[in-house]
């Protein structure tokens, strides 16, 4: 990536524009009568310098180590073998610090999404599969519990529908916390088990799926809904209410009437929670279709399709007879699906390497390169 | 009175079960009315919460208890430790009892079959984000009355953003405080919000007191076991400048009281319930005093019977100086359910 012609072009072009910036800035001063104008373009200076300075300084980081490397090189070649010996321990070194230098460095050049900042709805599906796959959407839901805590993030169960013979057939949960949504995005998709089920008799592997949803939570400025179309459903609608009745089913149900689509939760002995809740996952799937509708005709070549656009792809496998977890759409493999699934380093060397990935692609849009 | 009789006698039932015991109600072989079967029997051979839960649900709607499934749902959670069945997970279902969780499981279920309210039952429950210590007779917190609190701290947020009564403490009194849920509520959410409490029940002073102190909110409240009805001018000597009054009060017509259901008839206090004739005895006791003890433009928040508004709109004009009635507003289910009065001179 790092060797493209037009990523090092881009990268030097900003630089100078660094540089001139710097020098605008340091220049001003003398006052006129346009000082008010000035001072507003100096600001905005300001602001784009210390939005570049971050970047320049890991590509000149960057170079510096590049160069010494190069440096090293030369000397991989002298007659003293210490000398060999201590150029190989500086390359490997150098080596090392580039290769972070250069994630950081895309991390940076690679735009936040508007929604990469906001809060999400995590929402599990039980597939194909019957009991075998509500077993694995329990799983799954308890994997990324391991992962919030994992990544310092909050993990708030706000729907947990069990089914009669067990496991989850739908499950729902609010996270938060920095970068949430922008990783968690990457998790959205079909996965499938492949297993002998506890309940199979004969020894014969199956073949079960479930899905991942991850739905931005959008702001109050995002998306508005009116109170009047929206119809709250409880327990307590018939009847006289208040000191009238006594109930302990705090359940709420909240239909959006122009869509039609539903939320609801039950996980709370205060009914307001419960509706508070509700109104959390109604708003977080409103604003998913939302974006879906807009982004509709806007496709995007990317090889990784995040959020709703990836919602029906098959994008990874975890096959217990081989204790082995496939990412389709890296083509990574790795082992161990007891550590894996506790949510911790493992998936979380996936998700970055997916992340990494899915920056390139982006890197490459950005330099108006076909991917 | 009758009512309180018709209190006491079920006290006694439950303390009777109480005393009794496990042994006493499930070991021996009482001869069981037909209308009035055993409750099942303490298990010999251990049993999965998953079972505990069936069993218990069945004997509820056999026996008629009202909301079988939640009733069942909520005496494990909580003897299993915690809120709800939904936030306990699989795998603590199907996990065989320990003994002295079925025995609690047991005492508790079997209070229930004498339609103990699940509250009562398991001596807590939600309000908001608090959890509050519940304990009969003091009224259980409805959650229309969460709206309630909706409304109040929204205005009054307002008010202390805008600063518009400056340095000025805000303070807030509530008639008729039952388990605190309201003024605890309010204090949590205002960190500058002082309170004071009344209830006619000494349970229920001593209540809202309890939970002020597990919640650590004791420093910012009063509390006054004061009967409004019986010593109006004691609520005169309190303050004259309260920036809100707040009120959950008895609002159920007389004649309405004698078809509650048993939960809330036999055991919560038909004090806090009953508003008289028409519902409205404690309302025009606390609207007659209100302009004598709220600052100018303090308000009043009620929460009452659908059919109340457009009467205490009319009452107030009539009978009420300085007082006007501002807004109705409805609660979740659309039903007209609280009253916003404000002092204007």
């Amino acid at each position: 990536m790092f060797s493209r012609r037009s990523l090092q072009d881009y990268l030097k072009k900003l630089e100078e524009e660094y540089e001139e910036s710097l020098k605008a800035a340091s220049s001003s001063g003398s006052g006129g009568e346009q000082q008010e104008e000035q001072e507003e373009e100096l600001r905005a200076t300001r602001t784009r310098l210390n939005l570049m300075a971050p970047l320049v300084q890991r590509f000149r980081e960057l170079r510096t180590k590049e160069k010494e490397v190069k440096d090293a090189e030369a000397l991989l070649r002298d007659d003293d073998p210490d000398m060999r010996e201590l150029a190989a321990l500086d390359i490997q070194d150098d080596l090392q610090h580039i290769q972070f230098l250069r994630h950081t460095l895309m991390e940076l050049l690679v735009p936040d999404e508007e929604v990469d900042l906001a809060d999400l709805v995590l929402e599990v599906t039980a597939g194909v599969g019957g009991q075998e796959a509500m077993l694995f959407t329990a799983e799954v839901f308890e994997m990324y519990q391991g992962f919030a805590q994992h990544q310092g993030w909050s993990f708030d169960v706000l729907e947990y529908m069990t089914s009669e013979i067990g496991g989850l057939r739908r499950g729902c949960a609010g996270i938060s916390g920095p970068c949430s949504y922008k990783r968690m995005k990457f998790e959205a998709g079909v996965h499938r088990v492949q297993r002998v089920p506890k309940t199979e008799k004969q020894g014969r592997t199956h073949t079960s799926t479930m899905t991942v949803a991850v739905l931005p939570q959008p702001t109050q400025i995002l998306l508005t809904i009116h109170p009047k179309d929206l119809r709250i459903e409880t327990k307590r609608a018939s009847g006289a209410g208040g000191q009238h009745v006594n109930t302990t089913d705090s359940a709420v149900r909240i239909v959006h009437l122009p869509t039609g689509m539903v939320a609801e939760c039950q996980q709370e002995r205060s009914q307001l929670k419960n509706k508070e809740k509700a109104l959390k996952v109604l708003r977080a799937r409103l604003y998913s279709k939302k974006l879906e509708e807009e982004t509709h005709l806007r496709r995007t070549a990317r090889r990784i399709q995040v959020g709703t656009k990836g919602r029906s792809e098959k994008i990874r496998t975890y096959n217990f007879p081989q204790d082995r977890i496939t990412d389709h759409r890296i083509g990574l493999s790795m082992h161990d699906m007891r550590n894996f699934l506790l949510g911790e380093e493992l998936l979380e060397e996936m998700n970055s390497a997916l992340q990494d990935f899915s920056n390139q692609d982006a890197l490459l849009e950005l330099l108006g390169e076909n991917v | 009175m009758w009512r309180t009789g018709l209190l006491l006698h079920t006290y006694r039932r439950s303390g009777h079960l109480r005393t009794t015991g496990l042994k006493g109600i499930c070991g021996t072989h009482s001869p069981p009315g037909p209308s009035d079967p055993a409750p099942p029997p303490v298990p010999g051979a251990s049993m999965t919460a998953s079972q505990a839960l069936d069993l218990w649900r069945r004997h509820f709607e056999e026996r008629g208890v009202a909301e079988p499934d939640h009733s069942s749902q909520y005496i494990v959670a909580h003897v299993l430790g915690a809120k709800t069945i939904e936030s306990l997970g699989q795998e603590k279902l199907n996990k065989l009892l320990r003994y002295d969780h079925v025995e609690r499981l047991w005492e508790l279920c079997i209070k229930r079959l004498s339609r103990m309210p699940v509250q009562y039952v398991i001596e807590e429950w939600d309000f908001r984000d608090l959890t509050l210590k519940m304990r009969p007779p003091v009224f259980i917190p409805r959650p229309e009355t969460e709206e309630l609190v909706e409304l109040v701290l929204t205005d009054l947020q307002g008010i202390q953003d805008t600063g518009m009564h400056g340095e000025c403490q805000l303070t807030c009194l509530e008639v008729g405080c039952g388990s605190g849920a309201i003024t605890l509520s309010l204090l949590k959410g205002l960190p500058r919000l002082r309170a004071i409490a009344l209830d006619q029940s000494k349970h229920a002073v001593d209540l809202t007191r309890e939970n002020a102190v597990r919640l650590g909110l004791e420093d910012r409240l009063q509390t006054h076991h004061v009967d409004v009805m019986k010593e109006p001018e004691v609520l005169l000597s309190l303050s004259d400048s309260f920036s809100t009054l707040v009120s959950n009060p008895p609002y159920l017509f007389s004649e309405d009281v004698t078809f509650l259901e048993p939960e809330i008839l036999g055991f919560e206090d038909h004090a806090a319930l009953d508003g008289g004739e028409d519902g409205l005895d404690v309302i025009k006791q606390i609207l007659t005093a209100a302009p004598k003890i709220l600052s100018i433009h303090g308000h009043v928040y009620l929460e009452v019977d659908p059919r109340h508004p457009p009467l205490i709109q009319q009452w107030v004009k009539d009978n009420v100086k300085g007082l006007s009635y501002v807004d109705t507003r409805h609660d979740i289910t659309n039903r007209p359910r609280f009253c916003i009065l404000r002092r204007e001179w």
